[in-house]
């Protein structure tokens, strides 16, 4: 069996589709580049090769309030990988290997 | 018997309003953009007011401040009905949970006397401001072009008269649940000559004809009045043993960094405006210096009364908090002429 390095393994999020969900979802958009967004009733799967980044500060800026990254908990269904940290200001989810 | 689970995607016809789509691309659109852009009246008027045959009823000419496209400014805020209302209402509890407890332990009754002082004869009477303050936004929200704006101005001035209400429920608690403070403080804002500039000021804001020079000269002036009373009082009072004046302050400060994000938005967007941006960096910059030097004069004199009660640098801090306006205001583009 071949493996795919970690680096390009997909790594995503599944996000309930709703109003405020939609800053985040554009803000995870924005924020990386190679990432492919599929919607699907009521959610929407983002999913990018190796490392995806969830920013307050852009989240913030689409929403017209304050996001803190715990809200995140809210907004999500299910994700695969690894989250590799979440402090105040970002979410990062990758492979450790 | 095996299943196989399949989702079955249905794309809807479209996904939001055309004129939306004609200007985001056909991307669902948020409610705050639903219920703000292109919704101004633009066309099919049929009468031109009697009173001023040159121009439409909703016309982009009652202001001298221009945009190419007056939804090039949006509220940074995204606020629409639901969300604004969700956010005031919480803030007026706040309010009121912190007035409950000021009234609980009589925290009022045992404020210094020069802070009761400087309560009855300063602060009070500013509801008075705060109500010619909404006239002043409620006549931008008529005048203005472009529903980004006018929803702001129409907000704004529903928050003026949450403003006047904060400071006449702080009142009415200060003279123990009497209304007597509020008439003794609007008496004062009538004949007392410390107020007295400010108040011609205050209304030769509300007989200015272009809204937009109105409204920066009120914002000028909050900025001035804001400074002093929510914020460098705040801490003098923290210092001075007046907490509850303090714990009062706060509401009115966090509100005005609320009015800040969306004001300050709208100066970028009219200096940032590729056809009409230089002329409005231009005007912005002669306005903000009239209204500027106006505000100083109006408020030096509360400044210098605020001193005389509680000391704390009144004067120094007004001073100061003009000069960085001027330099905000020079650093956001606009050209000021006097330095």
């Amino acid at each position: 069996m071949t493996t795919i390095p970690a680096t390009e393994r997909p790594v995503g999020v599944d996000i309930q589709e709703s109003e405020t969900n939609r800053a985040v979802i554009e803000a995870i958009e924005a924020d990386n580049a190679d990432c492919t967004v599929r919607h699907m009733p009521g959610l929407v799967r983002v999913q990018a090769p190796g490392r995806l980044v969830i920013n307050a500060e852009s989240v913030t800026a689409r929403l017209g309030r304050d996001w803190e990254t715990h809200e995140f908990q809210l907004a999500i269904i299910s994700y695969f990988g690894h989250i590799k940290e979440w402090d105040d200001d970002e979410i990062v989810i990758a492979w450790d290997h | 018997m095996q299943f196989e689970l399949r989702t079955q995607v249905i794309e809807p016809p479209r996904k939001t309003f055309q004129h939306l789509v004609d200007r985001y691309g056909d991307r669902p659109a948020s409610r705050y953009e639903e219920g703000t852009i292109d919704v101004q009246a633009t066309a099919n008027f049929h009468y031109r007011p009697l009173w001023a045959p040159d121009k439409e009823i909703y016309d982009p000419s009652w202001t001298a401040f221009l945009l190419e496209d007056p939804y090039s400014f949006t509220d940074p805020r995204q606020f629409y009905y639901a969300p604004y209302v969700t956010s005031r209402s919480e803030m007026h509890e706040a309010f009121g949970s912190t007035l409950d407890y000021l009234e609980k332990r009589g925290l009022l009754d045992r404020l210094p006397d020069s802070w009761a002082t400087l309560i009855q004869e300063l602060v009070l009477p500013l509801r008075h401001y705060e109500a010619a303050a909404q006239m002043n936004c409620a006549n931008g929200c008529r005048f203005g072009y472009g529903t980004s704006i006018t929803q702001c101005l129409g907000y704004a001035a529903f928050d003026r008269i949450g403003n006047a209400q904060i400071l006449s429920r702080a009142g009415i608690s200060f003279g123990g649940g009497t209304a007597e403070p509020l008439d003794v403080a609007k008496r004062d804002w009538l004949e007392e000559g410390t107020l007295q500039p400010l108040r011609k000021l205050t209304e030769e804001m509300l007989v200015e004809k272009d809204w937009g020079v109105g409204f920066i000269t009120l914002d000028i002036t909050d900025q001035l009045l804001y400074g002093l009373f929510y914020n460098h009082l705040d801490e003098v009072a923290l210092m001075g043993g007046a907490g509850s004046y303090s714990l009062l302050a706060q509401h009115l400060s966090g509100w005005f960094t609320d009015q800040r994000r969306w004001v300050d938005a709208l100066y970028k967007a009219w200096i940032a405006d590729p056809t009409h941006g230089p002329a409005n960096a231009a005007l912005l910059g002669q306005v903000a210096d009239k209204a500027l030097a106006d505000a100083l004069a109006a408020v030096r004199p509360i400044a210098a009364r605020a001193d005389e009660l509680v000391g704390g640098g009144c004067t120094a801090a007004l001073e100061a908090t003009a000069a960085s306006v001027r330099s905000a205001l020079a650093a956001a583009g606009a050209t000021l002429q006097e330095a």
